[in-house]
């Protein structure tokens, strides 16, 4: 177990310590699926408009959701930074952190200004971030993510530890279907956590629409297509001409036009749904 | 008496006309060779001594000087020992050379000769300046002949050379080397057919070949990458005559023709390892520049695997070649141009540890290791590459299965019918129009320019990228036999930009 620094002895920008009320630190993967990020930003959004402060890593992927959600729902975001508070890292996360303060909330860090980033200081962040947080939810986690540590460390320090399910065919599933078997609490929805922290609260229902629904698909040959796709796995242009018997050149230009309009996100692997809330059109 | 016969050295693709005199004078037992020789050609006393001796034929007795002239040009290589010997033994019998005539060959102690390189550049180089007899090891000498209008007379020894030459017994002229064609398509060493799945790389291969554009494949190790580079010579047309003679010089230089069928039409595929040096792949060596691989894959397939692993200066060197397809290095021996068009394609692992994207594997690499190894692929590089795409691991329980993929053969077809129609209506491939042809000969409709530009906009695209988009639309209108660049084509062509990330 590590040494834990005195909470409010934290280096701090913005207003530290914050208000009280609950506190629930959402964290996962750098690199999530498009589902992993919309979950996030969804969980922290109903969280944020619920009262409840949400607590994050300011990394990409999942952190930079939380925060953002939080900040869409017009609550106020702490960042628990593995550098000095004046060491914004990654750096394109720069903006980001600004509009944290701006939005009330705070940056906070164990370490010195001037911390640059170092590997073996992540962990001991971690380990901060359950302990300033009631509740610990892991979203999306592969095999040895770090949300995993926070998790570890929220149990040694009798936090509650929660999870979002996810596919099974997904290795981001790995470590939070890890936590559900071993006894993390299920979230499908803001309200789980909410009653958790033991504040009631209206979550918006308004679920996640596949981008067909949302008017991109204009044209009505694309939509075979988007019903094809997946919001978690990468499916190449390739295994969607096999499946729907076209030309993969076809297919290719297809997926570019969606792509265009932001309907299908292009990663490393192949094509995914981008998801968005349906009062949040683009 | 002094003799003079007539020889050549080579620089790059080059001659120089060697006059090799020799002199059988007066004075003290001595052979002395002058001329800015160096050491290979200072050798030849040796060589030339024990030859001539070896083939029963007199050596001066008292001093032989030998000059090679013109006196400030290196020389480098052995080719340079059969004309000393020719001149040597001529000047003590007192004969004139044959007019228009020049040697070329390597002595060994017995009086054999035996091959030397570069024969075809030589041979090609002393027809224009006006020879007409060209002495050539019997080896090298179906090479020697591909060059029409020359007489090429096959040595095989020093002593039936001179008994040539004093018309005791004459040796009969090396026929023209017809350069026929192959009857029926060579067997590729690979076929598309055996690759699994992977339609999208194969269509990708397939704009590749049609268009010449260049080519990226990335994905993790074991899916294939490096066997669908290897299909690509199979699906590309043969050579045609003047390119296989721009290949044969080049492989002749290096020594790497065949005796027998000096003529190769399939095209070349040039796989350095990513250890390569500068010289390695680009050219170079002491005196005078040695063609590099790239000039070794001219109008063929350069296929760099693991590029992140390539010594980042190596790759920069690609620059001006991929932009104008030649290369041209200066070393002390001079400056020399090699030819150096051909298709680049590289391989890379998304990745450090390789498994970024995979759907089964999740990848151990933090963001900024992954960000820093794509950060080495990017920038002037990759700028220069028309086509990017993801290859993904074929599942085991597919790769039992019989592949059911098109073989090359068709595909082929249809590449030689887009190429067909470019050359047709431009006179090269697409990939090389310059940007103002590229207005002219792949006009845009009002949609096909929207989306290029709003693709271009979102996208944070250069120039350059901008208009290598434009030419993978016209060879993918090309490959649908449409004069017409429609948006789908154009969306095509944005589909293999992999690395446009939205801005």
């Amino acid at each position: 177990m590590m040494s834990l620094p005195d909470v409010n002895a934290l280096h701090a920008r913005g207003r530290w310590p914050p208000p009280e009320g609950p506190r629930v630190a959402i964290v996962g993967s750098r690199r999530p699926s498009p589902y992993g990020e919309a979950v996030a930003e969804q969980l922290a959004t109903d969280l944020a408009r619920a009262g409840v402060m949400v607590v994050s890593g300011l990394a990409l992927g999942i952190d930079a959701a939380a925060h953002r959600g939080a900040l869409n729902g017009g609550g106020i975001t702490v960042a628990v930074m593995g550098t000095g508070v004046d060491v914004v890292y990654p750096a394109s996360n720069s903006r980001l952190a600004e509009e944290i303060l701006a939005g009330g909330g705070a940056l906070v860090s164990q370490f010195p200004d001037g911390t640059i980033p170092r590997r073996q200081n992540f962990p001991a962040r971690n380990w901060t971030m359950a302990a300033i947080s009631d509740v610990v939810v892991v979203v999306e986690a592969g095999e040895g993510s770090g949300a995993l540590i926070t998790a570890e460390a929220a149990l040694h320090l009798h936090k509650e530890v929660m999870a979002v399910p996810g596919s099974v065919f997904s290795p981001l599933s790995v470590g939070t279907h890890g936590l559900l078997r071993d006894g993390a609490g299920l979230v499908q929805n803001a309200r789980d956590i909410l009653a958790v922290v033991g504040r009631g609260g209206e979550v918006l229902d308004d679920p996640l629409v596949p981008p067909e629904r949302l008017g991109f698909a204009l044209r009505p040959e694309r939509d075979g297509i988007v019903a094809h796709l997946s919001d978690v796995l990468a499916l190449s242009a390739a295994d969607i001409a096999r499946k729907l018997q076209l030309p993969v050149s076809e297919v290719l230009g297809r997926l570019t036009a969606l792509e265009l309009d932001g309907a299908v996100r292009r990663q490393e692997a192949g094509y995914v749904r981008a998801l968005r809330r349906g009062k949040e059109r683009a | 008496m002094l003799a003079s016969v007539d020889s050549c050295v080579l620089v790059g693709l080059e001659a120089r006309r060697v006059e090799v005199q020799a002199n059988d004078g007066r004075g003290d037992v001595a052979f002395i060779l002058v001329g800015m020789a160096t050491t290979a050609v200072k050798e030849a006393r040796e060589r030339v001594r024990s030859a001539i001796r070896s083939s029963q034929l007199q050596f001066p007795g008292k001093r032989l000087t030998v000059n090679l002239a013109p006196a400030d040009l290196r020389k480098e290589g052995s080719g340079l020992d059969l004309p000393i010997a020719v001149a040597t033994v001529l000047a003590v019998m007192h004969k004139a050379p044959p007019p228009r005539s020049a040697f070329l060959g390597e002595l060994a102690l017995d009086g054999s000769i035996c091959h030397v390189n570069g024969v075809l550049v030589a041979a090609s180089w002393l027809r224009k300046q006006g020879y007409e007899r060209l002495f050539v090891p019997a080896v090298d000498a179906a090479e020697a002949a591909l060059v029409e209008g020359l007489e090429v007379i096959p040595c095989t020894n020093l002593a039936s050379v001179i008994a040539h030459l004093t018309r005791i017994q004459s040796i009969e002229p090396q026929p023209l080397t017809h350069p026929v064609l192959d009857t029926g398509v060579e067997a590729a060493e690979h076929d598309l057919n055996e690759v699994h799945g992977q339609e999208e790389a194969r269509r990708a291969l397939e704009v590749a070949a049609a268009g010449g554009h260049h080519l990226l494949l990335s994905g993790p190790p074991g899916a294939g990458k490096t066997m669908l580079a290897r299909c690509l010579p199979g699906i590309l047309p043969p050579l045609e005559l003047s390119e296989a003679l721009e290949v044969a010089q080049v492989r002749s230089l290096l020594g790497d023709l065949s005796a027998t069928k000096p003529l190769d039409w399939s095209r070349p595929f040039r796989a350095p390892h990513h250890g390569v040096s500068m010289a390695g792949l680009i050219g170079g060596g002491a005196g005078v520049a040695q063609p590099g691989e790239i000039s070794r894959a001219h109008q063929g397939v350069l296929f760099l695997d693991e590029l992140a692993e390539f010594q980042a200066n190596v790759l920069q060197a690609l620059r001006q070649p991929l932009e104008i397809g030649r290369v041209a290095i200066t070393r002390s021996g001079g400056s020399v141009t090699y030819p150096a068009r051909f298709t680049l394609v590289a391989a890379t692992n998304p990745c450090p540890c390789g498994w970024s994207g995979d759907g089964r594997r999740a990848c151990r690499c933090i963001p900024a290791m992954v960000d820093a190894y794509q950060r080495r692929l990017s920038g002037p590089l990759l700028d220069r590459i028309d086509l990017k795409v993801g290859v993904r691991r074929v599942p085991l329980e597919a790769l039992a299965s019989e592949p059911k993929g098109e073989s090359s053969a068709p595909v082929r077809e249809r590449v030689l019918a887009a190429r067909r129609r470019q050359l047709d209506r431009q006179g090269c491939l697409n990939a090389q129009l310059k940007p103002s042809r590229l207005r002219q000969m792949a006009a845009l409709d009002a949609a096909s320019r929207q989306t290029l530009e709003r693709w271009a906009e979102q996208r944070g695209l250069t120039a350059r990228g901008f208009h290598r988009a434009w030419r993978v639309a016209r060879t993918s209108a090309d490959l649908d036999a449409s004069e017409h660049i429609g948006e789908r084509h154009v969306l095509e062509a944005l589909g293999y930009r992999l690395n446009d990330v939205a801005a």
